[in-house]
Order: C-alpha cells, then structure tokens, then sequence
C-alpha cells in the first residue's frame, strides 16, 4: 500500500483544542458561535443535553475563557445568560479551521 | 464526521424553534376572525363601532399572545438574543412595511380627494360600475395588500408557514370584501388558529417546566 503524498499532517490532530473537541461542548459552542446570547433553557431544549451534563460543560468552558456567564433576574425569576468570549470565538474558529484542513484532502472511498 | 457542521443550518433551526409554540399562529389567526367579524360591511352600513370592536379585539388578540409567550413559552423555550444579521432583517422589514402602509395612506387619499372631488370620483365609479367590477376591484385591491405584505413578514422573519399564513389571509380579505360574508373569512381564520392550537398543545407537553430540583433558570 503506497501512502498517498497529499495525506493530512496527522501531527495536526494532536494539536486540536480538545476543549471544544468534545461533542456535547461542541454542540454549545456551535450554537453560541451563531447566536449573541441563550439562557441555560434555550440551551438544553437546542443541544439535547441534561441540566447536570450542560452544567458541567458550561463550567469547563467559563474556566477555560471561552465562555461569559451573566446572572440577572427576569421578574422574580433568575436567569443566567450564556455568550461566547472573543477568546472562545477565536478558538472556535481556529477549531474548525483546523478541522477543514485535516478533511479537505480525503480521498473519497 | 458523518454531517457537515453547518453553521448557518443551525443558526436557521434556533431561529425557527422560536415560533414551535404556535402563538404566532394562533395570533394571526384571531386577527383575521376579528377583522371578520366586525369589519364586513353591514347591511346597516358602517358605523365606527365597527372599527373600535375590530382594533380592541386585535389588542385582545395581540394581549392574549404576549401573555401566552411571557407566562407560558419562553419559560419553556428559554431566552435567546440572535445575532446583527437577523437584526439588520429585522431593520429592512420594518423600512418595508413602512412603504407599504405608506402607499396604503397614499389610497386612501386619492379616495378622499375622489370623495371631495365628485367629477374625479364619479368617473372612477362609473368606469367600475359599468363592469360591474367594483366589488372585484376593491376585493383584489385589499387582498394584494395583505398577501404580499405577509409574504414579506415570512420572508424576513424566515418564518415558513408564513407564507399558508399570507395565502388564507389574502383570501379571507378577498372574500369578505367580494362577497361581504364574514363566514369565509372566519372559517380562513381557524383554518390559521387549529395548526397554531395543536402546535401550542403539542409544544407544552413536549417542554415540561423544569422540576424542583432543577434551577429555574
């Protein structure tokens, strides 16, 4: 088996945010990439998640940077309001550019 | 990777999921059996009694969707703030509609200045008279002015059952005016409301309040 010459740099892989990597932070982070601001509910109905397993991803991002949590009140109600970073949209993007690179030279089966 | 992430798939499908309640439907829908009921003209003419009931129903109806979102579905849906592109949609739509009522009041005055010029009016009357084309002629007039501008508002607001929505209330205008029966035009009207209602049921039971042990937010 020749190996082809155009083949991915696979050391490209390892250097992947494996923050974001993971699908369900993936999934909230694509979202967000496209919205201003959701709620925690708006997030749960979107992704499919559970409140504790969101929550959990929600916390890893806020430590990592790349997520802003602001907690206000609607009414008597609290509401937390979830939006991307400048530095979790930079590396969102820098994610999927990596991603686009290690695919775009896939021989097709 | 089985499906391409697609970004502006999932920023379309958010968007949309905002109108899953069936409120907006529902809200339409009450507008056209509102403007049914007290609009037509009656055999006893016109009265501006016509006119008030008509609008305070349509505040009734617009109260009854703003009190239906705040209490009953965004708790459900959760808040969400979309970004400048759907904003600047928002913006143009607005710039639209405006022209579109502007040249609505435009009407309005040539048919005032027909009234207050009799010879200008007359003339109008009989060439329609004549046809026997004046209810037909005011019936396509009203109707070309609702359809396309609901066609506009579910372009904008990617709203796609917007566009049954612009078809039934067009055809509702066209036969209340043409035929003057309100009946048409409320059988148009729950024609909008039922798929608004069902989609309304089947979205709280769908999205459950969230329990005890689960922060509210």
């Amino acid at each position: 088996m020749t190996r082809n010459a155009k083949s991915p740099d696979l050391s490209e892989l390892a250097d992947l945010d494996r923050l974001v990597h993971e699908p369900a932070r993936l999934a909230v982070m694509a979202l967000l990439f496209v919205i201003e601001s959701a709620d925690f509910t708006f997030l749960m109905n979107q992704t499919g998640l559970t409140w504790g397993n969101l929550s959990a991803h929600l916390t890893k991002l806020e430590e990592a940077g790349y997520l802003e949590v602001e907690k206000s009140f609607k009414g008597r109600r609290p509401n937390t309001s979830l939006r991307l970073t400048r530095q979790g949209r930079e590396a969102f993007r820098e994610y999927a550019r990596t991603m686009k690179q290690i695919f775009q030279d896939l021989p097709t089966a | 990777m089985t499906a391409q992430l697609n970004l502006k798939e999932i920023e379309r499908r958010a968007f949309r999921s905002t109108y899953e309640d069936g409120l907006l439907d529902i809200e339409l829908g009450l507008v056209v059996i509102c403007m049914s009921i007290f609009v037509y003209r009656p055999p006893t003419g016109y009265s501006p009694a016509n006119i008030v009931l008509a609008l305070l129903a349509m505040l009734l109806a617009n109260g009854l969707f703003w009190v239906g979102k705040k209490f009953i579905t965004l708790p459900r849906m959760g808040r969400v703030r979309f970004g400048a592109a759907r904003k600047r949609k928002k913006a143009t739509l607005v710039i639209i509609l405006s022209l579109v009522v502007l040249i609505q009041v435009g009407l309005l005055g040539l048919t005032v200045l027909g009234w207050l010029n009799p010879e200008v009016g007359a003339k109008v009357n009989d060439f329609f008279k004549a046809r026997d084309l004046m209810d037909l002629a005011v019936a396509v007039i009203g109707s070309l002015f609702v359809g396309p501008s609901m066609i506009l508002v579910a372009y904008f607001t990617d709203f796609p059952r917007g566009y049954y929505i612009a078809v039934m209330m067009a055809l509702a205008v066209f036969l209340l005016i043409y035929l003057n029966q309100p009946i048409y035009a409320i059988i148009l009207g729950s024609l909008i409301v039922l798929p608004g209602l069902v989609l309304f049921v089947r979205f709280v039971k769908t999205h459950p309040l969230h329990g005890e042990g689960v922060p509210d937010d």
